[in-house]
């Protein structure tokens, strides 16, 4: 038998996807629309994916501006350009 | 070989042992055994001048040295018979030897017989050997009688020194043992009856190497009987604070011994006889139980006491306490260990108090450690005891008593005593339940009362609170993804952003899934989206940013996986 479609909670996965959280953000944001079970970790993925080139871009900023800490404004100057980029 | 011997008579001009023995190694090595002979009697002669006040050094130089110093102070005896027998050196020679040299000498020629004796050997034999040997030398010094037999046998081996050490014993017979035994190789009892025959040069050899040495054995056994008979005396004593203090009770030999270890008991320990020698025993029992239960107490406690000896004296201690006053338990349970060994130390003079105090002190390191039952048993039989006993027992009551009479005290003492048993019962039948029933309700009290709070205080507003704590995981990953401080602006600033992104993530979703013709939104909208963003393209596929992004589990349920069976799972 294949194995189930939902994780069991016994399982201790690191990197946990806020699988409630992202459900009630969409439902709250499209409230006639569904999202499937499946859809909902790949929205996960989506989210990882973006956070991650948010932080390389702000990263990146910030070492160009030889500042050893990552400030707003960086994190401002890459969010207008992955925000462009993810549009879709 | 007179050379040779005179080269290192001369270079003894610090006669140290180390060199000496060199010396009569050296010469001895260097000569036929009879040269030997003739140089081992020169350097016997050395040793034997030596002043016995050298400490009998366990290292074999030492003890060569010596005996070179002692061979060249004795003059030649009866060395040429001696030497004829060396060579062999066996078991049965020296112990000829020994007989020859034994009687013809007096009390003095015997230790220069067999030193030279012992000499030549000690060169032959090995180091150990010699510095066995050595020790005999010295010890003719101290006591001649059991040189002759420590002479012939310290060379050999073990085997030998145990043959000898039987003859030695009976030679020995007389001689007081004082010394403590050899620690070279010295195990057998031949080394032991040397010891015998050692009278100080005990204390220096241990000095030395005191690794080696060994401690003479203290009789500890009868310590504890006497100082619990003491103990007895003492508490009785606290009652008639002034006789029991100045008298120290003479009828413990072991008194000294005590003493050194506690100062404090003296005091305790100067009642008189009078006390019921049944007490003593019960007490001894009970100390023997309340040892073992204080044991480990009084041992945590031992070094707070301050006391010598190795916790004995602090159990016995505590078993008096717990004898004296146990009406205290209660009030003292809170007092630390330190506290209760305090007023031992200090107070153990008339303070009835104090010894309640320390009683209930120790009683209540008792209860709190876990021997409440042991220590409950032991009290009530103090009590049975107490009772029995009419003398004073307690010293709480009659602290303030004089020296006038000890039966004046001990009425007083038993009166009181009575009077603490009545409160001791119940206070110890109380202790320990209370103890119990604070204990189970702290365990119940907490439980109750957690639960209900939080259920309250975690009441988060709805909108906002598991909106953030959703947004904050994400931006978590994104302090982590950055790898560099931020600042928390930064951080509020990532925040905006991502619900700017989960706007525009949502919109996309139902313009692909209207376009699509659906209602819900499935993986394939998801993935068109992710095209569209430039993450999934003809190299890179779905699946593969699944595998490195996502856990297994969540693997498992995105991408398709054939199982047995012929069935694939998700389906699709």
């Amino acid at each position: 038998m294949a194995l189930s479609t939902t994780v069991s909670q016994r399982k201790m996965i690191k990197r946990k996807a806020p699988r409630g959280f992202l459900k009630r953000v969409f439902k709250r944001q499209k409230p006639h629309l569904r999202l499937e079970t499946s859809g909902d970790l790949l929205v996960h993925l989506n989210c990882l994916l973006f956070v991650h080139r948010l932080a390389e871009e702000s990263r990146m900023n910030a070492y160009e501006a030889k500042c050893g800490v990552i400030k707003k404004e960086h994190v401002q100057a890459a969010a207008k350009v992955i925000l462009k980029k993810s549009r879709g | 070989m007179a050379e040779a011997m005179a080269d290192s008579y001369s270079q003894d001009s610090e006669p140290t042992t180390r060199t000496l023995l060199r010396r009569v190694l050296d010469t001895a090595d260097t000569r036929t055994p009879q040269r030997r002979r003739s140089a081992r009697i020169g350097a016997q002669k050395s040793l034997l001048e030596t002043p016995s006040s050298r400490r009998l050094s366990i290292s074999t130089k030492t003890n060569a040295r010596q005996r070179s110093q002692r061979a060249r102070s004795i003059g030649r005896l009866a060395h040429v018979q001696i030497s004829g027998h060396l060579e062999e050196q066996t078991p049965r020679t020296l112990l000829k030897n020994i007989l020859l040299t034994a009687p013809e000498s007096s009390i003095m020629m015997p230790e220069s017989v067999v030193k030279p004796v012992l000499t030549p050997q000690v060169v032959q034999s090995s180091r150990q050997e010699s510095s066995q040997s050595s020790l005999e030398l010295q010890l003719p010094e101290l006591e001649p009688p059991t040189t002759l037999a420590l002479g012939p046998v310290a060379p050999g081996r073990r085997k030998r020194r145990l043959r000898l050490s039987v003859f030695q014993q009976g030679i020995d017979q007389g001689l007081p043992l004082s010394q403590e035994p050899h620690g070279n190789a010295s195990a057998s009892s031949l080394t032991s009856s040397l010891n015998l025959t050692f009278a100080t040069p005990l204390q220096p050899q241990s000095v030395k190497r005191p690794g080696l040495a060994r401690r003479p054995p203290t009789h500890r056994a009868v310590d504890v009987g006497a100082f619990l008979q003491d103990l007895r005396d003492t508490s009785l004593a606290l009652a008639s604070p002034g006789n029991s203090l100045r008298t120290p009770v003479a009828t413990l030999p072991t008194d000294t011994v005590l003493e050194d270890t506690q100062p404090f008991s003296q005091p305790l320990v100067g009642h008189s006889p009078s006390v019921h020698h049944s007490l003593p025993h019960l007490f001894y029992t009970e100390a023997k139980d309340a040892e073992k239960a204080v044991g480990h107490r009084t041992q945590s406690t031992g070094p707070r006491l301050q006391n010598h000896s190795p916790g004995k004296p602090a159990q016995l201690l505590a078993t008096k306490a717990k004898n004296f006053t146990m009406s205290f338990t209660n009030t003292i349970r809170a007092i630390s260990g330190k506290d209760e060994v305090e007023p031992l130390q200090g107070g153990v003079s008339e303070e009835a108090e104090e010894s309640m105090e320390v009683n209930l002190s120790v009683s209540k390191v008792k209860d709190t450690t876990g021997t409440q039952g042991s220590v409950r048993t032991e009290k009530s039989e103090r009590h049975t005891e107490m009772t029995e006993a009419v003398e004073a027992k307690e010293p709480e009551g009659s602290s303030d008593e004089d020296i006038s009479g000890r039966t004046a005290s001990p009425e007083l003492v038993s009166s009181t005593t009575e009077f603490l048993q009545a409160r001791q019962l119940p206070f110890l039948e109380s202790a320990p339940p209370p103890n119990t029933a604070i204990l189970s309700s702290e365990q119940l009290e907490p439980l109750p009362t957690r639960l209900p709070p939080r259920a309250r205080t975690l009441g988060p507003r709805p909108h906002q609170d598991p909106h953030k704590t959703g947004l904050n995981h994400y931006v978590k990953l994104f302090s982590f993804y950055a790898r560099m401080p931020m600042e928390k602006a930064a951080l509020e600033m990532v925040e905006k952003c991502l619900d700017k992104y989960f706007q525009h993530l949502c919109d996309d979703l139902e313009v692909f899934s209207t376009h699509a013709g659906r209602k819900t939104v499935r993986p394939e909208d998801l993935e068109l989206l992710m095209r569209r963003q430039g993450l999934v393209n003809d190299q890179v596929s779905l699946h593969v940013l699944v595998e490195r992004h996502l856990p297994l589990e969540y693997r498992q349920l995105l991408i398709p996986c054939a199982f047995s069976g012929n069935s694939v799972f998700p389906a699709q």
